[in-house]
């Protein structure tokens, strides 16, 4: 009898449990702020040689790089853009119409748009290349063509909407997937009880589907901009950046200036810059949208 | 007990011939950008290892030399060099690295490149033939050699003589360009109407064509018009505006006319040599070693390979004056194999160059790639005598001149081609793109260059 007793009460000892996890934050997310942070305080160039500690890199950024005014505002437009009318616009639009047909056909398009996700960026990004080349043999041109239209030059004359264009495209497939299975998650009682009171389709997606979704929206608004802040491989792919530095948004900055010139410092200080615009962006809008109801937990459970 | 035996024979066996095999096993890396039609850069150095390795099997010497070669696919020479410095820099570096010359005087400054006037003066056998011109191109600023020139080669404008046919000129101002061109009394305006000539009559697409990345060919246009990259005096790296812009506007009015397509920068390679091999543009702008894919079988079409079929259709001209009565500008750019003095088989891999730098094993890297020769004897050799294009190529050599080995150039020349890009794509005018560069320039190299108002002040 005596033997049947419950095992004394351990401390649970969460650090072991936490150690993994901790560890690759600390070596793949710490140490590359603190390696970076360093860096940006030096003068290393191409041969990865630091020769004194100066604060010249963070001088040259706020007084003396003429190009940064530019890449600002480029990479205002291409993420605003990219975000609303594709990210979130058009990520909307395809939850709500591919949930409104019947089901197959709704998982077929689905997939459809989830191709490109799919697919390796390097493929991704040479399709576009030819779709946009700018002989009349290109995709494009092909159909402007058959239009009488003259053929048109995307990458070189309008670079940075075949970068929103080719960003979006893939980008609004992350809303799609997240809003459908927001949009399936509304009890479909809900909808029932506004129809039978006399609501009209529009009435509903107004008033019982829109709500809903307004909160998933939010977190993928700071998820997608922030994501679209940092990352440049399809741009890098499709135009390089260029015509010189025309399609060039703040990330895509900071790597030609690293790596195309072997300014590594005043990369990293570039970088620096990027990681304090991130914060601050988060912490605004994170302000704005009332994020912390979205994390809060659900004040009824309908099952 | 028999079967035991002889399983016990067999491991020692096997054991043994492993241990045989696999003396001493020396790595040898090499690194060089990748060329389907220039092998030799890495074939040459194999070459010598097995030399190397015969005679040390008949010393007796229980070592063996394994050559692994990188064939880095980056986007040119430029790109090559920065990642091999970055390599270098961590302890990674190859132990033999092909590197454009102007970049020798960085690598030389770091430490990465093994000064190598000893073994030049005391290897007359392999260094004592070298053209002496080569020799300048491999030193640092220091005035000491850190590299062995491994090509040479000359760059030209290529132009159809098809095409000139077809929009009705004679033979006799087809054939005479190149001599127009030599005597200064054709521009590089008049190559411009010329094309536009081609173009509006309908015999190409493109009239002009060039590199589409950072490289020396438009440096020749550039040098015609008078600009000079350094201070011979100070050794500073100098921007000269005026001339610049009149440089610049070259490009600008061959884009804006329709010679030049407006994102020849934004094109492939394979795009650009397709459209010259198809017969689709009219001039090409490169040097020698584009004879290779010329009188291939690749790029969609296949030209006559020998000499009188190939020069009844394409003529060969260095970038003509800038004004009449000027004088045409060439530029050569050797490229050098560079031994890393932090490697512990420098000692081997001097040698694997020493080898790979005589006339016979240079000579195969040279007929096969179409780069000039770079020693006398070499000349001289049936092989080299004849290959046609190579004893066509080298009386051009007379106007060459290199680029500066400026520690800076290659960053230098980075910046230039931007603002090339600049003007091609109609971003900018001249004038903007001239002071878009010398911003840049301020930017990235503060006091170690001049910006000046004209090359002559």
């Amino acid at each position: 009898m005596s033997n049947f007793q419950i095992r004394p009460h351990r401390p649970a000892r969460p650090l072991l449990y936490l150690a993994p996890a901790i560890a690759l934050l600390a070596v793949f997310f710490l140490a590359p702020i603190v390696v970076n942070t360093v860096i940006a305080f030096t003068d290393m160039g191409a041969n990865l040689r630091v020769g004194e500690f100066t604060f010249k890199n963070f001088e040259r950024i706020v007084q003396r790089d003429a190009r940064l005014p530019m890449v600002l505002l480029t990479t205002l437009i291409y993420v605003t853009a990219t975000l609303f009318i594709f990210n979130v616009g058009l990520g909307a639009l395809l939850a709500m119409t591919s949930t409104a047909i019947p089901e197959r056909l709704g998982n077929f398009f689905r997939g459809l748009w989830l191709l490109p996700r799919m697919s390796p960026a390097v493929l991704y990004g040479i399709l576009w290349i030819w779709i946009a080349d700018p002989s009349p043999s290109g995709l494009l041109n092909q159909v402007t063509g058959t239009l009488g239209l003259p053929p048109i030059n995307l990458r070189n004359d309008f670079p940075l909407f075949l970068v929103i264009l080719a960003n979006g495209v893939v980008g609004a497939s992350f809303a799609m997937v997240i809003l459908t299975s927001s949009v399936r998650s509304i009890p479909s009682h809900l909808a029932n009880a506004a129809r039978v009171d006399g609501a009209s389709e529009w009435g509903v997606l107004r008033h019982v589907v829109a709500p809903a979704l307004s909160q998933p929206i939010r977190f993928i608004t700071i998820y997608q901009a922030l994501s679209l802040m940092t990352t440049y491989e399809y741009i890098l792919l499709i135009t390089g950046g260029g015509p010189v530095y025309d399609s060039t948004p703040y990330a895509l900055y900071i790597y030609r200036r690293a790596f195309e010139n072997g300014a590594y410092a005043y990369g990293a200080a570039l970088a620096l810059g990027l990681m304090v615009i991130g914060i601050a962006f988060t912490l605004l809008q994170w302000r704005i949208t009332n994020m912390r109801s979205t994390f809060a937990a659900p004040k009824i459970e309908v099952l | 007990m028999n079967k035991s035996l002889a399983f016990l024979a067999t491991v020692a066996i096997s054991a043994l011939s492993a241990g045989l095999a696999h003396a001493e096993d020396i790595k040898i890396k090499i690194s060089t950008l990748a060329e389907r039609s220039a092998p030799g850069r890495v074939t040459n150095i194999e070459g010598a290892a097995e030399i190397m390795n015969k005679q040390f099997k008949a010393a007796g010497v229980d070592k063996r030399i394994v050559i692994e070669a990188n064939n880095s696919t980056v986007k040119g020479w430029d790109d090559l060099a920065l990642e091999t410095l970055k390599a270098l820099s961590v302890g990674q570096g190859p132990d033999i690295y092909v590197l454009p010359h102007e970049w020798i005087g960085q690598f030389a400054q770091d430490g990465y490149a093994l000064q190598m006037d000893d073994r030049i003066a005391s290897a007359p056998w392999v260094y004592g033939d070298i053209l002496p011109v080569l020799w300048q191109s491999a030193k640092a600023t220091d005035g000491k050699i850190y590299g062995v020139p491994q090509d040479a080669e000359i760059r030209m404008f290529f132009y159809n003589k098809d095409m000139l046919r077809k929009i009705g000129k004679d033979e006799a101002f087809i054939e005479g360009l190149p001599a127009k061109v030599e005597a200064g009394e054709f521009t590089l305006d008049d190559l411009t109407a010329l094309s536009k000539e081609v173009v509006d009559g309908k015999a190409a697409d493109y009239g002009m064509l060039h590199r589409p990345n950072v490289g020396i060919d438009y440096l020749m246009v550039f040098q015609s018009y008078g600009v000079k990259f350094m201070d011979e005096k100070t050794g500073k790296l100098v921007f000269p505006k005026a001339e610049m812009t009149k440089a610049l506007g070259w490009y600008e009015r061959n884009a804006k006319q329709g010679v030049t397509p407006v994102d020849n920068t934004a094109m492939s390679w394979d795009a650009i040599q397709g459209a010259f091999k198809q017969e689709k543009a009219f001039v090409f702008h490169q040097g020698v070693w584009a004879v290779a894919w010329q009188v291939g079988e690749k790029n969609g079409a296949t030209w006559p390979t020998d000499k009188d079929g190939y020069f009844n259709k394409i003529g060969w001209i260095p970038a003509p004056a800038a004004e009449k009565g000027g004088k045409p500008a060439n530029l050569s750019h050797p490229l050098l194999y560079t031994v890393n003095a932090k490697s512990k088989n420098a000692e081997i891999a001097a040698d694997l160059v020493a080898l790979a730098t005589l006339p016979y094993f240079n000579n195969e890297h040279a007929v096969t790639s179409y780069h000039t020769a770079i020693s006398n004897a070499q000349t001289a050799m049936p092989k080299y005598k004849d290959n046609w294009v190579l004893s066509a190529a080298s009386p051009m050599m007379e106007h060459a001149q290199f680029v500066p080995n400026h520690t800076k150039f290659g960053s230098y020349n980075k910046v230039l081609f931007s603002g090339l890009q600049a003007v091609e794509t109609g971003k900018m005018t001249a004038e903007q793109a001239v002071e878009f560069i010398a911003d840049e320039l301020e930017l990235q190299f503060g006091g170690d260059i001049e910006i000046r108002d004209t090359a002559s002040n």
